[in-house]
């Protein structure tokens, strides 16, 4: 029964992942064979410490500095948000609003089973996407004349993987546990991009820096996992908020009545 | 031993606020009958469907199927009953076939040639994709799962919704087939005809309320009769206007229009002291008796 589940959720989701990982492996190439041309010029001009921290650092001179501004700072966390907060939200509010749960849950399906069955297909997908973009880093770094260890860029992608994942749990909290696929998908957007700006503006004062550590922007890329490899402890509370979240997820959704 | 009842609702209640919702329904649905559940839009047929396949969550009260508690053993309950929701979707993506097959592997299993049959006699097009389809034959589609794995009690909400009279003359065949076969039925329908032909009782709801469980021919006999009677001459009609239980009666020369509700018998011999050389019977309206329900003004 899990198994048929999970199954559909990859059949139906499988095309858009894919040309997302598609999307990043080629754009993520791109970015490296600019690097030895635009890298170097770009290098020469003043940019204010405080913007290069908002876009992912400044020292772009570097080929780490480079892709992470270029592709780990937005494009990277806003393609994996965008693909975790579809499906999570698709899949639950998005199904129950067209009825579809009408006769599935009518069938022996525990709803707790449903839901994680889900959430697993999803997190496949997602990791899915997290290797088309270790392998566009890869080619990225060689067509760039090498300079970062796969290590790293696999630490990198890893963090996008556990960030996305975090993401998709509060969209899937959200689907379930309201029903109505345009709101939860709109406060996980919404939630996602205060995220976002809280972590590149609260550095700017001591008084608001604390404020960084409420993203999950702050746990994906405080560590600068492309330059220091892995970051045990801000992966770990990635992990635990995907746990919570999607504790929250099935509790809320076995409780409730279904709409519609 | 004759088995237990296959669906007892105690007191079953969902309360939406502002008078909507279900207001502890008593009902009981004997195993192997089949129960119409008639009631207006709104009445709350819908609500105690989706509550004994524990979609919502009762207020208060409970409910057993086939002897199973539905908020403790739910999974148990579902495996064993088959349910057409009023409102429902299928994934548009894929085919009726594909849609079936994921369903009955939800359900734990069904033999791929009882879905073939079942499409058969619907004239199911399993081929296409759900998105292709028109309503109809969607319906046709939640019909098949209902019924794909035989289950022992079967709860239907409006199932000949944009059913063609062909494709519901199979339905109502299957459904006495079910019958039959000793298995159990839950109906609900706007359509009176439908009930009338398939169900043995009936369950009337308005505003949230069970309003009256009974047979069929016994609602029928509480409808208004109306008679025409030709006497060969033109009698005094006093001793007949004064029966209990007549609402009219009109002379039109020797032509006699009775409309008159209960008990026949009186009637009878009242008349049997005239000659009478015709008496025309026009069927007691069952539509009247149910949209005195309906209105609440049900003696």
């Amino acid at each position: 029964m899990s198994a048929a589940i999970f199954g559909l959720e990859l059949r139906f989701r499988a095309r858009a992942v894919a040309s997302a990982a598609l999307g990043l492996v080629a754009l993520t190439a791109l970015v490296g064979s600019l690097y030895p041309s635009l890298g170097d010029s770009i290098a020469d001009v003043e940019i204010p410490k405080e913007i290069g921290d908002f876009i992912g650092g400044s020292d772009l001179a570097t080929i780490q500095g480079w892709l992470r501004a270029e592709i780990m700072a937005v494009y990277g966390p806003v393609v994996f948000a965008v693909i975790a907060i579809t499906s999570a939200t698709a899949t639950t509010a998005g199904e129950e609003e067209g009825h579809v749960f009408a006769l599935v849950l009518a069938k022996p399906v525990p709803r707790r089973r449903l839901l994680l069955a889900k959430a697993a297909a999803i997190a496949l997908l997602l990791g899915a996407l997290s290797v088309a973009v270790l392998v566009g880093l890869r080619i990225a770094v060689a067509i760039a004349g090498g300079g970062v260890a796969t290590a790293q860029l696999a630490a990198a992608s890893l963090h996008l993987l556990a960030f996305g994942l975090a993401v998709g749990a509060l969209a899937l909290a959200l689907g379930a546990g309201t029903g109505q696929r345009g709101l939860a998908a709109g406060v996980a957007a919404g939630i996602t991009l205060v995220m976002y700006l809280v972590n590149g503006i609260a550095p700017v004062s001591d008084a608001t820096s604390w404020l960084r550590y409420l993203t999950l922007f702050h746990y994906y890329e405080g560590g600068d996992p492309i330059a220091n490899g892995i970051d045990a402890a801000g992966l770990a509370v990635l992990v635990l908020v995907t746990t919570l979240l999607l504790a929250v997820a099935v509790a809320a959704f076995e409780r409730r009545d279904l709409r519609g | 031993m004759s088995p237990g009842p296959a669906l007892v609702a105690q007191r079953l209640s969902k309360d939406y606020g502002s008078g909507r919702g279900l207001f502890e329904l008593d009902l009981e649905v004997r195993s192997g009958e089949i129960l119409g559940f008639l009631g207006p839009n709104g009445a709350g047929k819908s609500t105690t469907m989706r509550l004994l396949l524990g979609l919502i969550r009762p207020t208060s009260g409970s409910a057993r199927m086939l002897g199973l508690d539905i908020a403790r053993d739910g999974l148990a309950v579902r495996r064993r009953v088959g349910y057409l929701a009023g409102d429902f979707g299928l994934y548009p993506q894929l085919t009726g076939a594909a849609a079936l097959r994921y369903l009955a592997r939800l359900q734990g299993g069904v033999a791929p040639v009882r879905i073939a049959e079942l499409a058969d006699r619907f004239a199911a097009d399993l081929d296409r994709p759900v998105r292709e389809l028109s309503s109809g034959n969607r319906q046709k589609l939640g019909l098949i799962q209902a019924f794909m794995h035989d289950p022992e009690l079967m709860i239907l909400d409006e199932p000949i919704t944009g059913l063609d009279p062909l494709v519901q003359r199979s339905f109502h065949d299957l459904l006495g087939e079910v019958r039959d076969a000793g298995r159990t039925v839950l109906l609900s329908s706007h359509t009176l005809s439908e009930v009338d032909r398939v169900a043995d009782r009936v369950a009337i709801l308005r505003a949230g309320r069970l309003v009256v469980v009974d047979e069929l021919a016994r609602l029928r006999a509480q409808a208004v009769r109306r008679w025409e009677v030709e006497l060969a001459d033109s009698p005094a009609i006093d001793d007949i206007r004064r029966l209990p239980g007549v609402h009219e009666t009109e002379l039109d020369g020797r032509r006699l229009r009775i409309a008159f509700e209960g008990p026949v018998d009186a009637i009878v011999k009242a008349l049997a002291r005239h000659e009478v050389l015709d008496i025309r019977v026009h069927e007691g309206d069952l539509e009247e008796v149910f949209l005195r329900y309906y209105r609440g003004d049900e003696r």
